[in-house]
C-alpha cells in the first residue's frame, strides 16, 4: 500500500470519527488563576457530562466511585483538564514514594529515627527484603533507648508513601494514644524507621518482644490518594509471622478511612489480641 | 460472621384493621476486611403473619385496650415466643386512629409490652414512607428510572409517599379510605366520618346517617373522591385546590409522577372484581370495595402506570417490623448500662470555626426547651454536615460539648452524640477523657436524625454497635 494510500485512509476514518464524535464546541472556561497562585482546589478540576439525559442516574454513579467517571470527552479524547489531572496524579504519587519525612513532622511527636538495611530509595524499591531488616546501628539504638517487653508498642514508618505520615500522623497518632488510655494499655517507647516495610515488625518483635505492636505505614500512593497509610496490627510479632498473623485497618486519609476514626478504633483492636492472645484472621472481632 | 438474627416485631393498628408481623433481620459486615468494621442489615425475611382482625373499638372515640392487649398475648403464645425473644419492632397507630382518644397512651403501652426494643410511631407521613417500604415501591423505585408513588389506601386515610432510587422524596396524605363510610347491605349509612365532612360540603353531597344510597350513588361519591384525589397528586390541581381533601403533605408542590402501586386494604380490594350489587359492595360494612373499583376505573384517565404491588393490606405492618430498625456504625462509644434510652428529642446541629462555645451554647438552649422533665438524658446532639475535623479540632469540639453541657445541665449523667459521620469512637473518646467519671459518655455514628426527632437507641449488638430508631414527632 502507497503512504499516501494510507495517509488517505487515516483522514477518512479521523473525518468519520469526528463527524460521530463531534467535539464539544463550547470551550471550556479556562480556570481562573488563583489571587494567591496556583492554588486549584477539586472544584476545579471537576469536569461534567453537559446536559446529561439521565442527571441523577450519572450523579448516583459518580457517588460511588473515586474513580474517574463522567468527566466528559472532547472527540474521542478525554478532556485536557482531565488528562492534565491524571498527570498530576500519578506525579503525585511519584512524589510521595520518592520523598522524605520531615524531621519537625517526626520530632513533633518525639520519634527518633532508625533505618533498614534499605540502602537508598532505588535499593528499596528493587529488594523488598532489605527493608524488612534493621541495620545493626538500628538494633543497638532500640535497645538502648526503648523500654524492653512493652505492652504496645507503637512504630511508625515512611513506606511506599512519606506523604502519608506528613498527612496522618498529626490525627491517628494522637487518636491512638487515647484510645490506648481509654482501653487501659500502656505503651512502651515509640520510634520513626526509614526505608521500612510491613514485616520489618517481625524483626523490632524480635529485638523488644512487645505483647502487640502497632505500624503506621504509608501506602503504595495510587491515582486517587497518594497519601494513604496502612496501621498493620499483630499479637508477639516475631520471625516466621505470616501475613494471616496480622489485622490491617488501610486506606487511612482524610477523604477513605478517617484518620481519627481510625486511630482511636486500633485501641479496640489491640485489646481484642490481648485478650484472645492471637492476631489476624483468627482473631474475632 | 456467625451472628444471630433479630427478631423484629411490626403491629399496626388501623382505622378498620389491626395485624402482627414477625420478621427476621439478619445483620452482616458491609465493609472489606482492611476497612473500619461496618455492618448492616443485609436480609429481611418475614416469618409470621398474624390474621387480619378488626380493630377493637370501646365505642366511637376509644380503643378497647384491652382487648387488644389480649390479642397480642394471644399471637405470642402462638408462635411460641417470650417478649424477651424480640429484639427490635415498631408499633404503628395510623390512620384515623391516630386522632382517638386513649392513641398516644395505647401505643406506649403496647409498645412496651411487646419486646425489649419495640418502640411507638405514628404520624401521616412515616406511616406513608413505610407502606411504601413494605409494600415494594421503594425496591422497585430502585430498578426504574421515573418517580414512583406508592399510594396505600386504609380505612381512614390515603397515604401517599414518592420514591426515587429508592429515597423517600415527598408525602402526602387524603382523607380518603374504604370507612370513611359505614353503609349496610340496603345502602343504609350508619355513620360518616367527621373528617370527611368538610369535602362532602364543598362538593355539595349530602350525606348522613340514617340516609339510604344506591349503589350508584355510592359509585358517583367514590369517583368524584378519586378523581379530586388523582388529580391532586398528577399535578392537575394544586394541593391548595382540594384542602378539604388533604389531611397534611410534606411540600406545596408535588414531584411528577411516572408510576404507581396501590396498597393497603383498598389495595387488595382493588385487585377484585368490583362489587356489582349492594350486597355485595358491603360485605365489610363500609365503602371499601366500592371505592376500590373506583379507584382503578378513574387511574385509566391518567397517564400513569399502575404496577402491582408485592403487599397490599399488610404493607404498613411490614414496613414497620422490617423497616424501621437502623444499625449505627460499629466503631462508636457506648455506656450499655443506660441503654436502651427512648423518646430522647433531638438538637441538629453543625460546626463553627469561629465562636464555637457560644455556637453550642444556643443550640443547647434550644435543647432546653425540648427536653419534657428527663434530667439524665434531656436531648441527644445530632452532629450533621461535618467538615472533616483534624485531631485538634475534634478536641477542641470535645471540650467545648463537655464544659457547655456540664454548665447548662449539671443534673444530666449522659451525653448522647449523635454523628452523621464515621468520628463517633474518636470523639466519643475525647469526650470521655475531657468529662467527669460520672458522667456517661453515648457517642454513635453513621445515622441521620433531625432536628425535632426523636431517637431511640438499643441494646448493643455484639458489643460494637447499636439498633436505633429514628421517629418524626409522633403526635403533634
Amino acid at each position: 500500500m502507497q503512504e499516501n494510500e494510507i495517509e488517505f485512509i487515516v483522514q477518512k476514518v479521523m473525518e468519520e470519527l469526528q463527524r460521530k464524535f463531534p467535539a464539544e464546541t463550547k470551550t471550556e472556561q479556562i480556570a481562573k488563576t488563583n489571587e494567591d497562585g496556583l492554588i486549584f482546589t477539586e472544584n476545579d478540576w471537576k469536569t461534567s457530562i453537559p446536559a446529561a439525559v439521565y442527571q441523577e442516574g450519572v450523579s448516583d454513579l459518580i457517588a460511588s466511585t473515586p474513580a474517574r467517571i463522567g468527566v466528559w470527552r472532547t472527540g474521542t479524547r478525554p478532556l485536557t483538564k482531565t488528562m492534565l489531572k491524571l498527570q498530576f496524579d500519578h506525579a503525585a504519587a511519584i512524589d510521595a514514594v520518592g520523598g522524605e519525612v520531615l524531621e519537625k513532622t517526626l520530632a513533633e511527636f518525639d520519634l527518633f529515627t532508625v533505618e533498614t538495611c534499605y540502602e537508598n530509595k532505588e535499593t528499596y524499591l528493587k529488594r523488598p527484603d532489605k527493608g524488612r531488616m534493621l541495620t545493626d546501628n538500628a538494633v543497638r539504638t532500640i535497645k538502648d533507648k526503648c523500654t524492653h517487653h512493652p505492652q504496645v508498642q507503637i512504630v511508625v514508618s515512611d513506606g511506599l508513601s512519606a506523604s502519608a505520615v506528613e498527612t496522618n500522623l498529626k490525627d491517628v497518632y494522637p487518636a491512638l494514644l487515647d484510645s490506648l488510655k481509654i482501653n487501659n494499655l500502656s505503651a512502651g517507647t515509640p520510634f520513626f524507621v526509614k526505608g521500612g516495610r510491613v514485616a520489618c515488625m517481625d524483626h523490632i518483635g524480635e529485638i523488644l518482644e512487645p505483647q502487640v505492636l502497632v505500624l503506621l505505614i504509608g501506602e503504595r500512593p495510587g491515582l486517587v490518594s497518594a497519601s494513604s497509610m496502612s496501621a498493620y496490627m499483630c499479637y508477639r510479632p516475631r520471625k516466621g509471622v505470616v501475613e494471616s498473623d496480622r489485622n490491617v485497618i488501610s486506606n487511612i486519609h482524610p477523604l477513605g478511612t478517617p484518620p481519627v476514626e481510625a486511630g482511636a478504633h486500633i485501641g479496640t483492636v489491640l485489646k481484642k489480641m490481648l485478650e484472645q492472645k492471637v492476631s489476624g484472621v483468627k482473631l474475632e472481632l | 460472621m456467625g451472628m444471630e438474627a433479630i427478631k423484629s416485631v411490626g403491629i399496626d393498628i388501623g382505622t378498620s384493621t389491626t395485624k402482627l408481623i414477625l420478621s427476621e433481620l439478619r445483620l452482616g459486615r458491609v465493609s472489606s476486611h482492611f476497612a473500619l468494621p461496618h455492618f448492616d442489615i443485609i436480609d429481611r425475611k418475614v416469618t409470621y403473619e398474624s390474621d387480619i382482625i378488626s380493630t377493637p373499638m370501646k365505642n366511637g372515640d376509644e380503643i378497647d385496650l384491652m382487648a387488644l392487649a389480649g390479642w397480642l398475648e394471644q399471637e405470642y403464645r402462638r408462635i411460641g415466643l417470650s417478649l424477651s425473644d424480640i429484639k427490635s419492632g415498631a408499633v404503628i397507630i395510623t390512620g384515623e386512629t391516630a386522632i382517638k382518644k386513649n392513641a398516644d397512651a395505647l401505643l406506649h403501652y403496647l409498645a412496651e409490652r411487646s419486646g425489649d426494643f419495640v418502640v411507638a410511631i405514628a404520624g401521616a407521613s412515616l406511616e406513608g414512607v413505610l407502606a411504601g417500604r413494605g409494600s415494594g415501591s421503594s425496591e422497585y423505585s430502585k430498578k426504574v428510572k421515573g418517580i414512583v408513588a406508592n399510594i396505600d389506601i386504609g380505612g381512614g386515610t390515603a397515604n401517599v409517599a414518592f420514591f426515587q432510587q429508592g429515597k423517600v422524596l415527598d408525602t402526602i396524605t387524603f382523607h380518603v379510605g374504604g370507612r370513611l363510610i359505614e353503609i349496610d347491605s340496603a345502602g343504609e349509612v350508619s355513620a360518616v366520618s367527621p373528617s370527611l365532612q368538610l369535602w362532602l360540603f364543598s362538593k355539595n353531597f349530602l350525606v348522613e346517617k340514617g340516609m339510604r344510597l344506591t349503589l350508584k350513588q355510592l359509585s358517583e361519591l367514590s369517583s368524584v373522591l378519586c378523581k379530586d384525589m388523582l388529580d391532586c397528586l398528577v399535578g392537575k390541581m394544586p394541593i391548595a385546590a382540594v384542602k378539604s381533601l388533604v389531611h397534611s403533605a410534606s411540600s406545596e408542590t408535588l414531584p411528577m409522577i411516572d408510576e404507581v402501586m396501590i396498597s393497603g386494604g383498598v389495595g387488595r380490594l382493588a385487585l377484585e372484581v368490583p362489587p356489582s350489587t349492594l350486597d355485595d359492595a358491603a360485605k365489610y360494612n363500609d365503602i371499601g370495595p366500592i371505592l376500590a373499583g373506583e379507584l382503578i376505573k378513574a387511574l385509566k384517565n391518567y397517564p400513569l402506570s399502575v404496577v402491582e404491588a408485592a403487599q397490599t393490606s399488610r404493607a404498613t405492618v411490614i414496613g414497620a417490623g422490617m423497616q424501621t430498625t437502623k444499625i449505627s456504625g460499629a466503631t462508636i462509644s457506648i455506656a450499655p448500662e443506660h441503654l436502651p434510652l427512648r423518646n430522647i428529642p433531638v438538637v441538629k446541629m453543625s460546626y463553627s470555626d469561629t465562636a464555637l462555645e457560644q455556637y453550642i451554647e444556643r443550640f443547647f438552649l434550644q435543647g432546653k426547651e425540648l427536653f419534657h422533665g428527663n434530667f439524665e438524658v434531656p436531648f441527644a446532639i445530632s452532629l450533621a454536615e461535618m467538615p472533616y475535623l483534624p485531631y485538634l479540632k475534634l478536641k477542641e469540639l470535645a471540650e467545648v460539648l463537655g464544659k457547655v453541657y456540664t454548665r447548662l445541665f449539671p443534673k444530666a449523667a449522659v451525653l448522647v452524640v449523635v454523628c452523621e459521620n464515621d468520628m463517633a469512637k474518636a470523639l466519643g473518646q475525647a469526650l470521655r477523657l475531657q468529662l467527669a467519671a460520672d458522667m456517661d459518655v453515648i457517642c454513635i455514628d453513621q445515622v441521620v436524625v433531625e432536628h425535632g426527632d426523636y431517637i431511640d437507641i438499643g441494646e448493643p449488638l455484639n458489643d460494637t454497635m447499636v439498633p436505633v430508631v429514628v421517629k418524626t414527632l409522633a403526635f403533634s
